[in-house]
């Protein structure tokens, strides 16, 4: 039974894999410098790697924006997310799969009536701006290092492409590592609150539940890279990320210092010190991917900025996270009425005083105006998709 | 990690050694037409003979270079120009050996008066390919510079047509004793030693585009 609960996390998972690997190493196979096996054998176990060590603190803050408490709720959430994921990318829409889970932990809490967090979600949604702008300032400045360097150092083309191999093989594994860190909280956060595992000692290490959760999700995410990844960056990734081996290094670097900023509690604690707050959230390495190509478009001039890029950007902060509430609650509905199973309970549930509106009702209603506007917008979208088909249509028949 | 850099490392020193071969083929190319034009057959011989084993060390290096960046996968995404750019410049020292092979075999006859031109032809052709070859190395390691290296490969390819057309013209308009047979020949023999900056100005335009798109 805990492993049909946990399935649902587990294709997130491996869907987490299979779509976000090329992030990592799609510039690097696509620009021929690594063989897609090497690169995905690399970001394989070091995505197992990062998940373990490093998933926690992300997974922590998803833990306070939507404290799941039954399995059948965090089967649900994370369902909710895999379908949603499923469901844009079917209809050729921006999907991030940190942005799904979010709005379906936030499906979850408008489900059960439990408060919304406003720091937590302030943070997560502070994060998801800052982490493709920090993307493209790190890669404006690795870009900018590593032309320096290049003309500096008179080394040989060859000997630089040579550097150049090493340090992408590198990157892919500390890629893999920051995705594995990061974005485990998408796959199996939602289920560590809802799970009590036991400690499990093997003979070196110890694991704690969540890193057994981390693992299975990790092992998810690598069978996603391993299977369904070359499919992905045949598709996909080569018409994004064609760029020149320099720059498909720098793409990563980028993604994986910025992956790692937001998951790192050991940096989190360090900066800390010095009066820097940085929260650990999951952000979508997708659009860190796109942030750093645009930064690399600015470093050559700002006539090679895709402004229809940023735009898909910014529409997937709002259209994801409100289309994985809706889909959300209306599974939490059905899975509570249909299958009577439980879903969970309200947590610090809101409270109406009637004297005036607390932050967590302002931030509820505010969530169902947008649940309203990205409907309609969606529903926008597909009329105008279907109209422009219909017009191609017409068009190819009068020839 | 070792496997990388032995083999770059080796892959240097040959494309190294395929541009020192290219310009000790273009400077025998120039002797070998100053000591046919002034009847010293024996420097000539050793000259045909000097660019023939220097032409099919060339061959084998680009084979070499081409094949371990192949095998090797180096430089993924400039390879085909790379290989291109090879093969253009391996052209330059065909040509060069080609065109002594053609005094060898035709035996053309250079009139005295002709002598000097000839030398200086030879020497201005074989310039735009002198001054190719350190831009061609600057493209691997100061791509930036490559362009101001070509500006001298196109003033000497400009030179060499103007002087070829003045030769012909001095052939055709101004040398009445010879046959029109002996002047058709001189003209095709002219027009070998010209195609030497002809090639070199084609292999400026790859390498000078190259550059652009490494540097982008």
């Amino acid at each position: 039974m805990l492993v049909l609960f946990i399935s649902s996390g587990l294709f997130l998972g491996w869907s987490l894999g299979a779509n976000d690997a090329s992030n990592i190493f799609g510039s690097a196979v696509g620009s021929r410098m690594l063989s897609f096996t090497r690169a995905a054998i690399i970001a394989s176990i070091f995505v197992i790697i990062g998940a373990v060590m490093q998933g926690e603190g992300a997974s922590n803050t998803l833990g306070k924006l939507g404290t799941v408490n039954a399995i059948g709720g965090s089967f649900t959430i994370a369902l909710a997310a895999a379908l949603t994921v499923y469901l844009m990318t079917k209809a050729s829409l921006p999907v991030s799969s940190t942005q799904a889970i979010v709005g379906a932990i936030i499906g979850w809490n408008i489900f059960t009536g439990s408060a919304i967090d406003v720091h937590s979600l302030t943070q997560i949604l502070i994060s998801w701006i800052i982490s493709p702008l920090l993307g493209a300032a790190f890669a404006l400045l690795l870009y900018h290092l590593f032309k320096v360097w290049r003309k500096n150092t008179r080394t040989h083309l060859f000997r630089y492409e040579a550097r150049i191999k090493v340090g992408l093989i590198l990157a892919c594994a500390f890629g893999a590592y920051s995705l594995g860190a990061n974005n485990i909280a998408n796959v199996m956060g939602v289920f560590v609150p809802s799970m009590s595992l036991n400690d499990a000692s093997f003979t070196l290490f110890t694991l704690s539940g969540g890193q057994q959760l981390f693992l299975l999700g990790g092992i998810a995410i690598a069978a996603g890279i391993l299977t369904y990844s070359k499919k992905v960056i045949n598709t996909l990734g080569n018409n994004l990320l064609e760029l020149s081996s320099e720059a498909a290094l720098v793409v990563v670097l980028s993604q994986s210092l910025v992956l790692f900023i937001f998951s790192s509690s050991s940096l989190a604690n360090l900066v800390g010190k010095v009066g820097i707050n940085i929260p650990l959230v999951p952000v979508s390495s997708t659009q860190v991917v796109v942030g750093a190509i645009l930064g690399i478009g600015l470093y050559k001039g700002v006539r090679n900025l895709n402004f229809r890029l940023l735009g898909s950007i910014a529409s997937g902060w709002i259209t994801t996270p409100v289309i994985a509430g809706i889909i959300g609650f209306f599974l939490l509905f059905f899975v509570k009425n249909l299958f009577g199973i439980d879903v969970g309970h309200a947590v610090n549930p809101v409270i109406h005083s009637g004297a005036g509106m607390n932050e967590s009702t302002f931030i509820r209603n505010s969530i169902i105006v947008l649940l309203i506007v990205a409907a309609a917008y969606l529903v926008y979208l597909v009329l105008k998709e279907k109209n422009k088909s219909k017009k191609l249509n017409e068009s190819g028949s009068l020839r | 990690m070792s496997l990388f850099t032995h083999t770059t490392r080796e892959l240097i020193v040959k494309l190294d050694e395929f541009f020192d071969s290219i310009e000790i083929g273009i400077l025998i190319f120039k002797e070998g037409i100053r000591a046919y034009v002034t009847g010293d057959n024996e420097a000539f011989q050793n000259h045909l003979k000097k660019i023939d084993d220097t032409e099919s060390k060339a061959d084998k290096l680009q084979r070499s270079i081409e094949n371990e960046m192949i095998v090797h996968s180096i430089l993924p995404q400039q390879r085909g120009d790379v290989i291109k750019l090879l093969d253009v410049l391996d052209e330059i020292i065909d040509t060069s050996k080609g065109s002594l092979n053609e005094f060898y075999l035709e035996i053309p006859k250079v009139p005295a008066s002709l002598a000097p031109d000839f030398i200086s032809l030879s020497e201005v052709s074989s310039n735009a390919a002198d001054e190719l070859i350190p831009a061609a190395r600057s493209f691997f390691r100061e791509p930036h510079l490559v362009r101001d290296k070509l500006i001298k490969v196109y003033y000497f390819e400009r030179e060499t047509d103007k002087m070829a057309f003045n030769i012909k013209k001095k052939i055709f308009h101004d040398m009445p004793d010879l046959t029109l047979a002996e002047k058709a020949h001189l003209r095709y023999i002219l027009h070998h030693i010209e195609s030497i900056s002809d090639r070199s100005q084609v292999a400026a335009d790859m390498l000078a585009s190259m550059a652009i798109r490494l540097m982008l």
